[in-house]
């Protein structure tokens, strides 16, 4: 029974690998959004959300 | 060329049909009747022939490795545990002789040799049970399975040698791998050799022979009734059963050619047999009856461990066990001794292993079982109370045991002038015994209420020496898997289409205070589809951070990929080491966009703000991951790793009541 399950649960895992590996998908991609091109070139109308809001806080 | 004599007994005609026989029996007054230089001569009367249930008869014809034979005689030999087993003999159309045996359905053709170094045969006080006997022709080892004393009993026919009515003789059977099998016949000195294998009828052009009808049959007239209590018994296996127990008052009796003796009364059981004497159960293709059950224990660390043995007959195959323990089942069949090598030295002890067709066994096991309670009937002399040393080794879910029983016999030699075999009656004290060797077969619970067609026998809780851990399959799929993936990310990696689809350095100019940003904007350049992204930035930062927000823009729809990229890179001295921290050239991985034209944005800031800055990026296409075939990897062995915890728990409670387990007491 177990080893039934442990088969389809391995060959869902390297299906999701090969689906993965063929579609050019990553993990915990960053924000993708759509912006129309009139409000991309008005006067500060794309700014990027980080620096909007707080600005780098790099450092040792 | 046929020799026709009278008996010197009763005057009976007698033939001597092969040229080679020694002795004839006479079929009218059962003298044996030997044939000298000049004259005949009468060797005594043997007993009447046991009725065995035999396939064979005197005068078959069967054919060996091409040469034809005919069964010219027979001779019955008691064993010295009780009961008898058939000899038969085999004149080849060659001249040889073939000394073929029967025991409990099971058949040995051996031949005598000559040895050039007759005096290498160890003498029979100095033979180990399961020892090795070297300087044998044979082309495997051999180990003595067994050493006793044989009496001529009861013989019919021509046989090959000057037979002594009721003559002892010490003999050890030997044992080897492929069947082979040798005897020791210490009836001479130096002994004789008998070597050969076992073989089946059919191998010998034998296997029309039929076994008479062993349909159950009552014990005629008087011996019909237990000597006891006067009731009524049946004999399930009437010509292989010692010993059988009165079904009405308990007692055990002995069966001795048909008549029953009383031997012991025996206190009923507290719980019946669950499966009941009599049911019929079919294992490896035949029906088998369930004709004897026995209660036997060991002790182990001061407390006695009770399981139970039922004992399957069938005419054809003859007898298998089905064994009990802590409602653990397990179906048990006899093995050849040789069939089983052992390392060296004597048997039992921590580490000690031994191999069967090509698998090791470890030792479980090693203790004294003794007889506690008997219903039924058994092929051999069965005694309440009797002992033999039993060691168990494992290789679940199979279980091999060795048996090992010693008797001391009393024998006496007295040679009888002119002749060259020593007559031999009680005079002294030989030990004697034999080791059997069976090999058990893990069953389920419910596959033994399906053969016998019952319902309800109890669950287990424990785990049986021989129970194979029933996921063990999954390691077998976990390599399978793991090796697919690998294989599969090598395709992948080896396929991919890796290349650079942009790379530029920017100079950034100072900016005017720590709170503004840069912004450059490059492109276009193209992103194919279904092909992650890599962009790696780079600056020459030095205890210092740049950081980079971008966005990969696709003009035609407006889709944004927005990306964060701090670079920074650290470094020092502490207590005199040295130490750094981040990196110079980070890098994001990002998924595929759709196939298009792309334009870059980076909005950059730094910590030294007021100097310029410079910073590379670059971006790739079709990278190889091999961070996802690691997690692929991980994921599938999360299942196998939960598995083999339980596997190690399932094993420490398998070895729990061993003597030798791996795992310590």
């Amino acid at each position: 029974m177990l080893k039934r399950f442990y088969l389809i649960v391995g060959l869902v895992i390297m299906s999701g690998y090969g689906f993965v590996a063929l579609t050019g998908k990553e993990f915990g991609d960053p924000e993708r959004e759509r912006i129309p091109a009139d409000v991309r070139q008005s006067p500060g109308g794309y700014r990027s959300f980080h620096f909007w809001h707080s600005g780098y806080r790099g450092g040792k | 060329m046929s020799v026709e004599v009278s008996c010197p007994a009763c005057g009976a005609p007698i033939a001597f049909k092969t040229g080679s026989s020694i002795v004839v029996v006479c079929e009218f007054c059962n003298s044996v009747v030997a044939r000298g230089d000049r004259q005949i001569e009468d060797l005594g009367k043997v007993a009447a022939l046991v009725e065995t249930g035999s396939p064979l008869e005197v005068g078959l014809r069967g054919v060996y490795q091409k040469v034809p034979f005919e069964l010219t005689g027979r001779a019955q030999l008691g064993h010295p545990a009780g009961g008898i087993w058939d000899e038969w003999y085999a004149a080849f159309q060659n001249g040889r002789w073939g000394w073929l045996a029967e025991a409990q359905g099971r058949f040995y053709l051996t031949f005598e040799q000559s040895l050039p170094e007759q005096s290498l045969i160890p003498p029979f006080d100095s033979l180990e049970l399961g020892g090795p006997v070297a300087a044998l022709p044979t082309s495997v080892p051999l180990t003595v399975a067994e050493t006793g004393v044989a009496t001529q009993l009861g013989a019919r026919g021509e046989i090959p040698y000057r037979l002594q009515p009721g003559e002892q003789y010490e003999y050890a059977d030997l044992s080897g791998t492929s069947g082979i099998f040798a005897t020791l016949d210490y009836s001479e000195t130096p002994p004789k050799v008998f070597v050969g294998r076992e073989v089946t009828l059919a191998e010998i052009g034998l296997g029309n022979a039929q076994a008479p009808e062993r349909e159950a049959r009552r014990v005629a007239g008087a011996q019909l009734n237990c000597t006891q209590c006067g009731g009524p018994l049946e004999l399930r296996a009437p010509d292989q059963s010692l010993r059988v127990t009165c079904p009405n008052c308990g007692a055990l009796l002995d069966v001795s050619q048909g008549r029953l003796t009383f031997m012991q009364a025996l206190q009923p059981p507290k719980t019946p047999p669950v499966i009941p004497i009599g049911s019929v159960g079919e294992f490896e293709g035949v029906k088998q009856m369930v004709i004897g059950f026995m209660v036997r224990s060991v002790e182990f660390e001061g407390a006695r461990y009770y399981w139970e043995e039922f004992l399957l007959y069938n005419p054809q195959i003859g007898f298998r066990w089905l064994v009990r323990s802590d409602d653990n089942w397990s179906y048990i069949k006899s093995v050849p001794p040789g069939e089983v090598m052992h390392r060296s030295g004597s048997f039992g002890g921590k580490g000690d292993t031994v191999q069967f067709q090509g698998e090791r066994y470890k030792i479980y096991q090693d203790a004294i079982a003794r007889c506690e309670y008997v219903i039924g009937e058994f092929y051999w002399k069965v005694e309440v109370g009797e002992q033999t040393r039993a060691i168990d080794y494992v290789h679940p879910p199979r279980m091999l045991s060795m048996e090992m029983s010693l008797i001391q016999l009393a024998v006496e030699e007295v040679a009888e002038p002119g002749q060259k075999r020593k007559k031999k009656k009680n005079v002294k004290t030989a030990p004697a015994g034999e080791i059997n060797w069976s090999l058990g077969t893990y069953m389920n619970r419910r596959d033994v209420e399906k053969t016998f067609g019952i319902s309800g026998l109890p669950r287990t809780s424990k785990i049986a020496p021989n129970q194979l851990y029933p996921h063990k399959k999954v390691y077998k799929y976990w390599g399978l898997m793991l090796a697919a993936t690998f294989l599969l990310g090598l395709v992948v990696m080896a396929t991919g289409s890796h290349a650079k689809v942009f790379e530029k350095t920017f100079d950034l100019q100072p900016l005017a205070n720590s709170e503004a940003t840069q912004v450059i904007f490059d492109g276009p350049f193209e992103l194919k589809g279904r092909r992650n992204i890599k962009v790696m930035a780079q600056s020459s930062v030095d205890n210092s951070w740049l950081y980079v927000e971008g966005d990969l823009i696709d003009d035609a729809t407006g889709d944004v990929q927005t990306f964060s990229m701090p670079v920074e890179y650290y470094h020092g001295v502490d207590d005199g080491e040295s130490w750094s921290e981040g990196s110079q050239t980070p890098s994001i991985h990002l998924s595929a966009m759709p196939a298009g034209q792309y334009m870059i944005r980076l909005e950059a800031q730094w910590e030294k703000w007021q100097l310029p800055a410079t910073v590379s990026v670059k971006i790739e296409q079709g990278v190889p991951r091999l961070l996802h075939l690691f997690l692929a990897m991980l994921l599938i062995s999360v299942i196998p790793v939960l598995v083999a915890i339980n596997h190690f728990s399932f094993e420490k409670r398998r070895w729990a009541d061993s003597d030798y387990s791996p795992f310590g007491s």
